[in-house]
């Protein structure tokens, strides 16, 4: 049972001028859940990172004020290193799989209690406990590296949990995960705050499933102070949250829902004309795969799908972490050679680069240049175009970026920079695996933009996401697949509209039929 | 199978290998590392380092061998000879290529006695930042050929290496930090349920206890089937105790090691 209390404090990074928490004073409560939210580049991570001491022990930088945590003991992260506050506070990063020390999962757990010196006996027990915590005992004997990502993300997490402390933070948990994966986490989070009394504070930019959870906000916002409260305050200050509280603000309900059992009860006082079926987008097939299987070895991870993009169309493709959608997408570049099965881009082979481009996961794998727009152009290069790279960066709206380093930038931004390196092959299909990671609302605005523009120019596109919102918003078509198979096609409010996992917000408070919060506000009759 | 076999098994092999040049006992014990990285490669990127220890063998002999071209009057017997002791250094290196894609890469951490734990740490990591390289850069170039830049000259180097150190870097920094966070460095640390020596485990060490045993008494009464004869080349005789010592080191293939064992603890 920890509290934490920031007094004062401000940060600004080493060689920038700017501070990123400016007189930050707040207090929360022990046995909080507590959401950290804001633009990307707002502060998120740092501002955790500021509870266990990592700012400034390990950034450096301009720090004044103090952090006290109270628990058992009274400590502040002036005097106290993080490994002094070890057992005290417990920090899950974003990507786990990088932040892993040893290699089997018992041995990670017990990674903690070996460095605060914890006896044999003791760290048997808290072993076992923690592996019971958080539904992980299978897993005890498996190496890290071998873990899918909720199973990754839930180790971390015991590992983490394993010294008892009473804080955890964590820096955006869920962001890899599929919905149901994300689900687990989130409850296994909320059985940690009910049953042990453990202070959880997390940064996280998807809101429509945390939102429900927490029961404190902390809003971050560059150049405003911070705001603390309830969680439906702070977003609406904000203007942000997930797709119920957009529509409350576009139907002006106030305060406007967090949750969609909130949503449900204040859906009676709309009364909405029939769900317009959008119109059916026609074009000439551009991909065609057909009795695609594929694998690793022995190990078969696609079996027979058939898969069409065809110009103008925007497929989401869906499904759990493991799923198949990475190496579904391998084979449409020609990059994995199918066991059986064929894919023909206009009726020649794939090939990586030329007619079929795709955006990996980090974009911090192919970004290698001083400046923007010469990433661009690195491209446009290579592809021997003659095209401009303003062209490409205008696309993403990021054009007031070009003559920046491509490092200064947010995630969000980063992202985009590597979108419009890879349109800018001009490839008449482009693929992109999960790009929605640490998109705030405002690059996810301009990524969405920029899909359907270039969708209407003729060009296939197929996004593998998480991110059911996204795909209720952009994509024309869906195709769900579960252990290597295709399980549903169509339209999104066909596949998606009375799936228990993957219905969109307005899907579960209108029924299918209804995938946005604009369409359902154009909707609204009296 | 307990780490210390493992690396108990791996020094014997070596050792074997640096007191011969006869193909005859050479050539079985790079068949032997092959198998026992066949049978237990841990999955990851790790099992897939194997490849590059073989790369980097076939590299040795070549140059051992294309060194010698350079003497003055030159015979069959140097080209030969030079060709078996850049064996020797392939099949070393093969022995440790096996062992890095079977063991543990923290095996050495938890080996190591409490005093040591920080260098032994950084000999982990050092360890662990192969693989982790290679993987990455294999993420790397498919990230640029997708979207059109094939990385194959010097020139477009940046395009690969650039990203592969930075994201190296993050990951560094980001486990730095994630360490520190969990009390690394506190002072007093404990360890966790030590290893268990099993029955395998004293298998493979008698196997290897022996091959080193014969091995060292082959080379005290200068056995003549230990050095390859050059001058006139001949096929080398073959003492069959040695050929039964090597063969013995093949014992962890045959047994079924690991998670099966922990299972029915």
């Amino acid at each position: 049972m920890t509290s934490i209390n920031f007094e004062r404090v401000s940060f600004a990074y080493p060689d920038s001028g700017d501070r990123v928490l400016d007189d930050v004073t707040l207090s929360i409560a022990e046995g909080s859940f507590v959401l950290v939210t804001g633009d990307t580049g707002a502060g998120k991570s740092t501002f955790i990172r500021a509870i266990n001491g990592l700012v400034p022990h390990f950034t450096g930088g301009e720090y004044s004020g103090a952090v006290t945590l109270r628990g058992d003991t009274v400590r502040n992260t002036l005097d106290c290193a993080p490994r002094d506050l070890a057992d005290l506070v417990a920090f899950v990063p974003q990507d786990p799989a990088a932040a892993f020390v040893v290699d089997r999962v018992e041995d990670e757990i017990a990674y903690s209690l070996e460095n605060l010196g914890a006896d044999r006996a003791v760290m048997r027990r808290r072993v076992e406990e923690t592996l019971d915590t958080l539904n992980i005992a299978d897993l005890r004997d498996r190496s890290v590296r071998t873990l899918s990502g909720g199973e990754r993300q839930r180790v971390a997490i015991a590992a983490a949990l394993a010294p008892g402390p009473g804080i955890l933070l964590l820096d955006e948990p869920t962001s890899q995960l599929d919905p149901q994966g994300a689900e687990d986490v989130l409850a296994a989070l909320q059985r940690l705050v009910h049953d042990l009394g453990i202070t959880v504070v997390l940064a996280e930019h998807r809101l429509e499933r945390v939102a429900g959870f927490v029961d404190l906000a902390v809003g971050l916002r560059r150049g405003e102070s911070v705001t603390i409260g309830q969680p439906a305050r702070v977003l609406e200050k904000l203007g942000s949250g997930p797709p119920v509280a957009r529509l409350g603000r576009l139907v002006g309900w106030s305060p406007p829902p967090l949750t969609v059992r909130d949503a449900r009860r204040m859906a009676p006082r709309l009364s909405l004309a029939e769900p317009t079926g959008t119109e059916p987008v026609t074009g000439a097939p551009v991909l065609a795969a057909a009795g695609l299987s594929a694998g690793y070895g022995r190990n078969l991870v696609l079996t027979d799908i058939d898969v069409t993009l065809a110009e103008g169309h925007i497929v989401a493709l869906m499904g759990r972490n493991g799923a198949g959608k990475t190496t579904l997408l391998r084979c449409l570049t020609g990059l994995h050679t199918p066991e059986s099965g064929t894919v023909a881009v206009r009726g020649e082979p794939p090939v990586a680069g030329h007619n079929v481009a795709l955006c990996p996961q980090r974009p911090e794998s192919l970004l290698f240049a001083e400046s923007v727009a010469a990433e661009v152009e690195a491209t446009l290069k290579a592809v021997g175009s003659n095209a401009s790279a303003d062209a490409a960066l205008d696309a993403l709206g990021i054009g007031e970026f070009r003559d920046a380093h491509p490092r200064d930038l947010s995630a969000g931004e980063r992202l985009l920079v590597a979108i419009a390196s890879t349109v800018a092959t001009d490839a008449p299909v482009l693929l992109l695996d999960e790009p929605t990671r640490g998109l705030d609302h405002e690059s996810k605005t301009r990524l969405v933009r920029f899909l359907r523009s270039w969708a209407s120019r003729g060009r296939a596109v197929m996004v593998a996401t998480h991110d059911v919102e996204l795909a209720a918003q952009v994509a024309t078509s869906v195709v769900m697949i579960a252990t290597g198979e295709v399980i549903a096609q169509g339209k999104p409010n066909d596949v998606l509209g009375d799936s228990p996992v993957f219905a969109p917000q307005m899907a579960r408070v209108f029924g299918p039929g209804w995938l946005t919060p604009e369409q359902v506000a154009a909707a609204v009759t009296s | 199978m307990h780490q210390g076999a493992w690396l108990l098994w791996a020094l014997s092999g070596g050792l074997v290998a640096i007191t011969t040049t006869n193909p005859f006992y050479l050539l079985p014990l790079l068949g032997i590392a092959w198998v026992v990285h066949a049978a237990h490669a841990r999955p990851g990127p790790q099992a897939r380092s194997f490849r590059i220890f073989l790369i980097f063998g076939a590299l040795t002999i070549c140059t051992r061998t294309a060194l010698v071209l350079f003497l003055p009057d030159i015979q069959w017997g140097n080209i030969v000879e030079a060709a078996m002791e850049g064996l020797r250094l392939a099949v070393l290196l093969t022995v440790f290529g096996a062992y890095n894609t079977v063991s543990d890469p923290f095996g050495v951490l938890r080996l190591s006695p409490r005093r040591w734990h920080e260098p032994a740490l950084a000999a982990s990591l050092a360890l662990s930042i192969a693989p982790r390289t290679i993987a990455a850069v294999s993420t790397v170039r498919e990230a640029q050929r997708l979207r059109g830049i094939e990385v194959r000259r010097w020139r477009s180097l940046p395009a690969l290496a650039v990203p592969v150190l930075e994201t190296g870097m993050e990951e560094a920094v980001v486990l730095a930090e994630s360490m520190d966070a969990r009390g690394h460095g506190r002072g007093r640390r404990t360890r966790y349920r030590p290893e268990r020596w099993g029955r395998e485990a004293t298998f493979v060490s008698i196997a290897c206890v022996f091959a080193v045993g014969v091995a060292g008494a082959a080379l005290l009464r200068n056995d003549p089937s230990l050095a390859l004869s050059a001058f006139p080349v001949t096929w080398p005789a073959v003492a069959p105790v040695m050929l039964v010592a090597i063969v013995g080191l093949s014992v962890p293939a045959w047994l079924s090691l690991g998670d099966q064992t922990r299972a029915s603890r």
